[in-house]
């Protein structure tokens, strides 16, 4: 099977972190890519009226999944699934504990432009401290990754699969 | 307690050590004595004599030894000048033989560091042993070395002994890895403050996780300069999502029919069974894997013939109470992460075999509708 070729390959390659002390190892690969392709097929089911909305469920299918994979621990993963759920669910739910926002020991100063940048674009960044955030962000990043290479071996396994079914499609058809 | 002896000891920085020679002596069978009373590991003495006998108990010949041997060696000179300090703190002694030993205070506090320099291991060389003796004197004698790095930290130094301490930087900063703990390592000409010390420790945690960051994100680390790093991160941050959301919008155009036969093999070929258990509600399967993901893996690929055993609920998913919180968070995702897979199984039909249809139950039906609800 060509995916998962690709995909073992990737895995094993994705696992050589230098530093094993900071970042806590993922799990494996193709748990991600099961929920993954569970959710996929679930979107394909469910009629949905446009292409976009599709789109727009199936990367928030994908961010979701991404979460999930990395764990509760984390604190982008949380506010990444709040935010999903949030905008699914527009009435409040009930207030969840959340120590890391509720105890701040030092507010975090916006002043430098790249933080402030940085804080913006890792999901759940706005109450870390600076140390936090650059670990956070290295986590995300792992994972994005790992996310980006699951979609894009799947886009090139459908299409793979796609041409050789039309392939065969027009071959019989040639025979016959 | 101020002994005579002792003060003597103590102002006589000279090359004279005669007099502690002679005092040690006595000191070796007073340590005799007040081992074989107590016990080997000092449980039965109060906490801070306790760590004393202890610390004396098992290398008390080899802190004797190390008096003598100290005695000869040059760094005794400025341990003198520093042991005038704890001639003024209180001795704990831990038993009867209290009356012994005022006497020899400041030489059983000595023997006490000693014995605990022993119990590291000899390599811990002279500069290693004056490195952490100007810590102890301020610290309390009977528990230095696990407090001893703690201290360090907090405790703020007098201006002597900076000094003291700073005149043998030199050698010390290359023996800091030798010690068994982690500390920070007060270097040249830097302040050593609290706060300084914990600013800098700080930074190196930072420094540390943008080195992480900076191996991560490819083309990098030919950056130099925080800044740089910093804007090349956030575009690679930035270029991940917009590579997510561009790929999810392919994934939407590809053609959506039911293309089942490639994603079961895919699967089937992937992974083993997968274990679902449709529970009321707020169940999340997909956390339960979690905590087990690695033996999980290993047990899912034995149990390969019972595919889609629904009933399945093996014992991995006890730690499931950790995740209460992130199941309440995914709540809403739980409707959509185990269906899915209720779907995939009644698809079946298309592929081979190896699924075992005849275990959709009146659950899967109700989940399966659950799921086209959506």
């Amino acid at each position: 099977m060509g995916v998962i070729d690709i995909m073992d390959a990737k895995g094993t390659s994705s696992l050589g972190n230098p530093n094993p002390n900071i970042l806590t190892p993922h799990p494996s690969k193709s748990s991600v890519a099961i929920r993954f392709l569970r959710v996929l097929s679930l979107v394909r089911h469910t009629a949905s009226s446009s292409p976009s909305s599709r789109a727009c469920r199936i990367r928030r299918a994908a961010c979701s999944c991404m979460a999930y994979s990395a764990g509760p621990r984390r604190a982008w993963s949380r506010a990444l699934l709040r935010k999903l759920v949030r905008r699914r669910r527009k009435p409040p739910r009930r207030d969840l504990p959340r120590p890391a926002a509720i105890i701040r020991r030092r507010r975090p100063v916006g002043g430098d432009r790249l933080e402030v940048a940085l804080r913006r674009v890792v999901p759940g960044g706005a109450g870390m401290e600076y140390c936090r955030l650059l670990e956070e962000a290295a986590d995300y990043v792992k994972c994005l990754v790992m996310q980006v290479r699951l979609m894009q071996s799947i886009v090139d396994f459908e299409s793979h699969v796609h041409s050789v079914n039309k392939r065969s499609e027009i071959d019989p058809g040639d025979r016959n | 307690m101020e002994p005579p002896r002792s003060s003597g000891v103590g102002i006589d920085n000279s090359g004279e050590y005669s007099p502690e020679i002679a005092e040690t002596l006595r000191f070796e069978e007073e340590i005799q004595s007040l081992i074989h009373p107590s016990s080997f590991d000092g449980s039965a003495a109060p906490t801070g004599g306790g760590s004393f006998t202890a610390l004396l108990g098992l290398p008390a010949n080899q802190a004797v030894e190390l008096l003598h041997d100290s005695g000869a060696r040059e760094p005794l000179a400025s341990r003198i000048r520093v042991g005038e300090h704890p001639v003024h703190r209180p001795f704990h002694l831990p038993l009867d033989c209290s009356s012994a030993f005022p006497s020899n205070a400041t030489l059983v506090d000595r023997a006490a560091r000693f014995s605990v320099f022993a119990a590291e291991g000899s390599p811990a060389s002279s500069s290693g042993r004056l490195k952490a003796e100007p810590q102890d004197s301020d610290s309390p004698p009977l528990d230095p070395i696990p407090t001893g790095p703690a201290k360090r930290k907090d405790t703020g130094r007098s201006k002597a002994k900076v000094t003291a301490k700073k005149s043998k930087n030199a050698e010390e900063n290359t023996d800091g890895d030798k010690l068994p703990y982690v500390h920070v390592r007060a270097r040249r000409g830097q302040a050593t403050d609290n706060h300084s010390l914990a600013e800098r420790a700080r930074r190196e945690k930072i420094n540390a996780r943008m080195k992480l960051l900076q191996e991560l994100v490819p083309g990098c680390s030919k950056i130099t300069g925080t800044a740089l790093v910093l804007d090349e991160i956030i575009n690679h941050v930035q270029t991940l999502q917009r590579q997510v959301e561009f790929l999810s919008m392919r994934l939407a155009a590809v053609n959506p029919r039911i293309d089942f036969s490639s994603l079961d093999s895919y699967l089937s070929a992937e992974c083993g069974p997968v274990t679902v258990r449709n529970g009321p509600g707020g169940v999340v399967v997909d956390p339960s894997l979690w905590p087990t993901d690695a033996t999980a893996e290993a047990t899912r690929r034995l149990l390969v013939p019972q595919f889609w055993h629904i009933d399945l609920v093996p014992p991995q998913l006890q730690p499931q109470q950790s995740l209460t919180t992130w199941e309440r968070d995914g709540a809403a995702h739980s409707q959509l992460l185990p269906n899915p897979t209720t779907s995939l199984f009644l698809y079946d039909p298309a592929n081979s075999g190896d699924t075992n249809v005849p275990h959709r139950t009146a659950k899967l039906k109700t989940a399966e509708d659950r799921a086209l609800n959506l």
